[in-house]
C-alpha cells in the first residue's frame, strides 16, 4: 500500500541522496565516480596535496637514543629551499657527517617538497608532534609559524654564539618575533639589486648603470626618476619608437623598461625603492599607508598606465614576457630582483638561452638621496615544542655554519669569509657575463628594515588583501589609486583587529 | 573387511537449512557486499564529516592548536555578516548559471551529433571530443589561459582579425564567467559518454512508430528523446550542479586562489580551502563547508523533487 512503502522510499531516497552529496563533496576520501566533473577531482587533488615526503626518513622515536647513542633532534627541510636533488644529497651528507662526528646528539632529517612542507608542519603542529628545527625558512615562512617558533637569544646568550662575523645589518635581522625575540641566526642571504640587459642598453645606445652607491648617472642622480627616464627610452612599441617619442604606439609594445619581478605583487615589495615600509604601525595594532609606500604605488602606477615602461599584468603574463619570467625573454631592459634569481635568467638546456651571458648589474636606485634594496633572507628556527632545546641549539648553530649547505640552496652565505663558493658557482653560470660582485655587497648593506614581509596580524590574511590590490592596479587602470590605498587600509586594520595573533 | 565412510562418520544430527526466505538471504549477502564500502562511508566521509561538525564550533587554528576554544555558533553567525561569503554565494550562482545549461546543453548536443546514425567515423570522433578529459586540469587551465591571454592569445588574435572586439577574458568581471564556462566545456567528455549511452537505451522502434505516424525530428526529440533520457539527465544535471558548486582548480590556477577579478571567481569551494588552508582558520573554513552542504543539498532535494514529476522512468520506479 502506497501509505506504508513511501516512508521507506523516501528515506531511502534521502539516504541515496546525503550519500551523493557526502561521496562528491568528500572527494579526498573516496574514489570520485567516472562520470564525477573533473573539477570535482582535480579540486580534491590541489586541496589534498600528497604527503609522500621526498626523502622518507625512518620514523625515529625522539624519547630514546639515537643510533649514535645521541638526544634525537629532528630537522625539517622543505618550507623553502631544501628539495631539489642535489641540496637533498648535500644535506643527507651534512647529516651523516655530523651523527658520525659526534655521540651526544642524533639528527633525523625529514625533507618534504615546498608545495605540501607548510601544510605537513601544520598538521604536525597540531597532532603535538612537530620537529625541533626548521628551515632553511625565510622570514615570510617563519611569519606563518610566529606563535611555535622559540626565542634563540638565551641560548645565543648562554652558548657564546658568535654574531660578530656577520655584518651589521645582518645581526640584528631575525629579531623579527613577537615582542622582539630572535628567531633565527644570520644564515643565507639574498640582497636585491638591478639587473640589466646589455644588448638593449647596447641598442638604445645607453651607458649601463651605476654599480656604486652614490654614483652619478649621465650627470644626475642614479634615483628612480633616472630609471623612469632611462625605463622610457628601453620601452619600444612594434614600429621601433620608444616611450619618449610622440608616435610611440602602447597598444603595441614589444619592449619593457622596468619591472620589479617577482615581487608577489606585494606593494611593500615593490615600492622597497622609496624607502622600508610596513602596513602596521609601531603600535603594532593600527593599519597604515606610509608616505614612502604611497609615493612609490603611485610612481608604479604611473609606470604602468601613463609612461607605459612597467608592463600590466596581462603583458608580464603573455608569451612577449616569456608567460611571467619577464627578463629572461630579452624583452624587459632592468628588473629588480634577487641574487636567487641566478637560477633563472636563462632555461634549461636543451632550452636556448636568449639573454645568455648579456645581463649586468647595477646597484639600486636611490629615493631622495637614500638607498634601499629589499632583503630576502633564510635561517633555521628551533619551535617552542622541542623537548631537547640545548641539543637542537647545538644542531642549529652547525647548520648555520655550513658554507657548502648556503651554497647548495643558491644563498650567499650571511657569514662573509664563506662567499667565495657561491661566488664562484654564480660566476661559472654566467662566464661571459663579468659580474661586479661588490654590488650585493653594497645593497647588503642597505637592507629594508623594517622588512618588507615582516610580520602583521593574521598574516596569510593581510597578505591575501594587498596581493589583491597588487594584482588589481596591475591590471585594470585605476580611477583614484589613492582611495584604493585608503580601501586597502580599512580592509587591513579589519583583519588586524579580528586577528587571532595579536602582538602582545 | 573395511569400514564404509559412512560407518566410520560419528553420528550427527541431521543438518537443518537455516529457514531465512530467500527475500532476507538475498538482503544479508547485499549487506555482506555493501560493507566494506559502509565501513569506508563511515570511517572516511561521516567521520571526517562529524569532526568538521564539531570543529566548526571552535575557534580551531592550524597553526596555534593550543588555544583552541569552543565558540558555539560564532562561527555561523560570522557567515552572515562576513561579505566575502555573500560575494562568494553571488559569485557561485552566476558562474553556476551559466555554466551548468551551458555544459548540459553541449555534452547532450555532442552526444546526439556523434550518436547520429549517419555520422562516420563516430570512434574516432567521440575520442576526441573525449580526450580533453584526460588532459590534467592544471595543464589545460594553463594552456587556455594562454589562448586567452589579451597580448598574445590566439583567441582574441581570430576575433581581432574579424573585426570583433577583443575582450579581457580573465581580468574582466563580466566576461570571466564565459571564459571559466568555455574552459569547463573541455570536460564534457564524461556527460556527453553518458548521453550516448541514454540515446542507445531509446527503442528505435518509437521512433519508427513516430516516423510513420508523421512526427519530424524536432518532435521526435522533444516527445520521445528527451523523455526516456530524462533519469540520465537529471543523473547529469545533479553531477554538474555538485561539480559547479565545487568548482575550484581552474579558478584557483587562473588566479593564483586570489580570486581575480576584484573577488569575481572567489567561489564558495575556493573561500573555503583559503580560510582553512591558507589562513588557518579550520574552524571557520569548517562552518562553510557545513554551509555549502547545506546549499548543495537544498539544491539537490529541489532537482529531486522537480523529478518527481517531470522524470520518466520506464518501470515506474522513481
Amino acid at each position: 500500500m502506497h501509505g506504508t512503502r513511501s516512508g521507506p522510499r523516501v528515506l531511502l531516497a534521502l539516504t541515496a541522496t546525503i550519500a551523493i552529496l557526502t561521496a562528491a563533496c568528500g572527494a579526498t576520501a573516496s574514489p570520485a565516480p567516472s562520470s564525477a566533473s573533473p573539477s570535482t577531482v582535480a579540486a580534491s587533488q590541489a586541496a589534498t596535496p600528497d604527503p609522500t615526503p621526498l626523502v622518507t626518513a625512518a620514523p625515529i622515536d625522539t624519547s630514546v637514543p639515537g643510533p649514535n647513542g645521541g638526544v634525537v633532534v629532528r630537522w625539517f627541510v622543505g618550507l623553502g629551499a631544501g628539495g631539489q636533488p642535489q641540496q637533498i644529497a648535500t644535506q643527507t651528507q651534512f647529516v651523516t657527517d655530523y651523527n658520525n662526528s659526534q655521540k651526544d646528539v642524533y639528527i633525523s632529517l625529514e625533507i618534504y617538497d615546498n608545495k605540501v612542507a607548510a601544510n605537513i608542519l601544520k598538521t604536525q603542529i597540531a597532532a603535538s608532534n612537530a620537529p625541533d628545527i626548521i628551515g632553511p625558512v625565510g622570514v615570510e615562512g617563519l611569519n606563518l609559524f610566529i606563535d611555535q617558533v622559540a626565542d634563540l637569544q638565551p641560548h645565543i646568550d648562554s652558548t657564546g654564539y658568535d654574531m660578530s662575523k656577520y655584518p651589521e645589518a645582518m645581526r640584528n635581522f631575525f629579531k623579527i618575533g613577537k615582542g622582539g625575540a630572535t628567531i633565527g641566526v644570520p644564515f643565507g642571504t639574498y640582497p636585491s639589486f638591478l639587473w640589466y640587459n646589455k644588448k638593449l642598453f647596447d641598442e638604445a645606445k645607453l651607458p649601463y648603470p651605476p654599480t656604486k652607491v652614490g654614483d652619478q648617472y649621465q650627470g644626475k642622480p642614479w634615483d628612480v626618476a633616472a630609471v623612469r627616464e632611462i625605463g622610457m627610452k628601453l620601452t619600444v612599441d612594434k614600429n621601433g619608437n620608444d616611450a619618449t617619442n610622440a608616435s610611440f604606439d602602447a597598444a603595441n609594445i614589444v619592449q619593457w623598461g622596468f619591472d620589479s619581478q617577482w615581487a608577489d605583487n606585494s606593494p611593500t615589495a615593490e615600492t622597497a625603492l622609496f624607502g622600508a615600509s610596513s602596513f602596521l604601525a609601531a603600535d603594532g595594532k593600527t593599519a597604515e599607508i606610509p608616505d614612502a609606500l604611497r609615493t612609490g604605488i603611485k610612481w608604479f602606477n604611473d609606470g604602468v598606465w601613463k609612461d607605459h615602461f612597467i608592463p600590466t599584468q596581462n603583458q608580464v603574463n603573455s608569451d612577449l614576457l616569456a608567460k611571467g619570467n619577464p627578463f629572461s625573454s630579452g624583452n624587459l631592459a632592468m628588473v629588480e630582483i634577487h641574487t636567487w634569481y641566478s637560477c633563472c635568467v636563462n632555461p634549461a638546456p636543451p632550452a636556448k638561452p636568449i639573454v645568455g651571458d648579456a645581463i649586468g648589474w647595477a646597484v639600486a636606485p636611490a629615493y631622495n638621496g637614500k638607498t634601499t634594496a629589499k632583503l630576502h633572507a633564510d635561517t633555521f628556527s628551533m619551535l617552542k615544542t622541542t623537548k631537547h632545546a640545548d641539543a637542537a641549539f647545538k644542531v642549529l648553530s652547525a647548520l648555520a655554519a655550513s658554507g657548502p649547505l648556503a651554497t647548495i640552496y643558491g644563498a650567499m652565505p650571511a657569514d662573509e669569509t664563506q662567499q667565495q663558493p657561491f661566488i664562484d658557482s654564480v660566476n661559472k653560470a654566467y662566464p661571459g657575463a663579468k659580474l661586479d660582485w661588490s654590488v650585493p655587497t653594497q645593497m647588503l648593506a642597505n637592507p629594508d628594515i623594517p622588512n618588507h614581509q615582516a610580520w602583521v596580524p593574521d598574516y596569510a590574511k593581510s597578505k591575501a588583501a594587498w596581493q589583491a590590490f597588487g594584482v588589481g592596479y596591475r591590471t585594470n587602470q585605476s580611477a583614484d589609486i589613492d582611495k584604493d590605498l585608503d580601501t586597502l587600509k580599512t580592509t587591513l586594520q579589519g583583519i588586524f583587529d579580528a586577528a587571532p595573533d595579536k602582538n602582545p | 573387511m573395511t569400514a564404509t565412510i559412512e560407518e566410520l562418520e560419528p553420528t550427527r544430527p541431521p543438518a537443518r537449512a537455516l529457514a531465512l526466505r530467500p527475500s532476507v538471504r538475498e538482503a544479508l549477502w547485499g549487506l555482506v557486499f555493501i560493507g566494506p564500502w559502509v565501513v569506508g562511508l563511515l570511517l572516511f566521509t561521516a567521520g571526517p564529516m562529524i569532526a568538521s561538525l564539531v570543529m566548526s564550533l571552535t575557534d580551531f587554528n592550524l597553526v596555534r592548536p593550543e588555544a583552541t576554544r569552543f565558540v558555539g555558533l560564532d562561527n555561523y553567525a560570522r557567515l552572515v555578516s562576513d561579505p566575502t561569503i555573500a560575494q562568494s554565494l553571488i559569485a557561485t550562482f552566476k558562474f553556476a548559471l551559466l555554466a551548468i545549461p551551458l555544459t548540459m546543453a553541449a555534452s547532450l548536443g555532442f552526444a546526439l551529433l556523434l550518436n547520429h546514425p549517419k555520422l562516420a567515423f563516430k570512434g574516432p570522433l567521440r575520442a576526441l571530443v573525449y580526450m580533453p578529459v584526460m588532459i590534467p586540469l592544471v595543464a589545460s587551465t594553463l594552456v587556455w589561459l594562454g589562448f586567452l591571454n589579451t597580448e598574445t592569445g590566439w583567441l582574441n588574435a581570430m576575433l581581432g582579425s574579424l573585426g570583433l572586439p577583443q575582450p579581457d577574458w580573465i581580468n574582466s568581471e563580466t566576461w570571466v564567467y564565459p571564459a571559466l564556462s568555455l574552459i569547463g566545456l573541455w570536460g564534457i567528455g564524461n556527460f556527453m559518454l553518458i548521453n550516448i549511452a541514454g540515446l542507445q537505451s531509446v527503442p528505435t522502434e518509437l521512433y519508427e512508430a513516430a516516423r510513420m505516424d508523421g512526427a519530424g525530428a524536432w518532435t521526435q526529440f522533444r516527445r520521445i528523446t528527451i523523455p526516456l533520457m530524462s533519469p540520465v539527465l537529471l543523473y547529469n544535471l545533479v553531477i554538474i550542479l555538485i561539480g559547479t558548486f565545487q568548482y575550484f582548480t581552474q579558478a584557483f590556477v587562473i588566479t593564483n586562489g586570489r580570486g581575480d577579478p576584484n573577488n569575481a571567481t572567489l567561489f564558495m569551494n575556493l573561500v573555503l580551502y583559503r580560510e582553512g588552508f591558507i589562513f588557518n582558520h579550520m574552524g571557520y573554513a569548517s562552518a562553510i563547508a557545513w554551509l555549502l552542504f547545506v546549499v548543495v543539498l537544498v539544491l539537490t532535494l529541489l532537482l529531486f523533487g522537480f523529478a518527481r514529476r517531470r522524470v520518466y522512468y520506464a518501470g515506474g520506479e522513481r
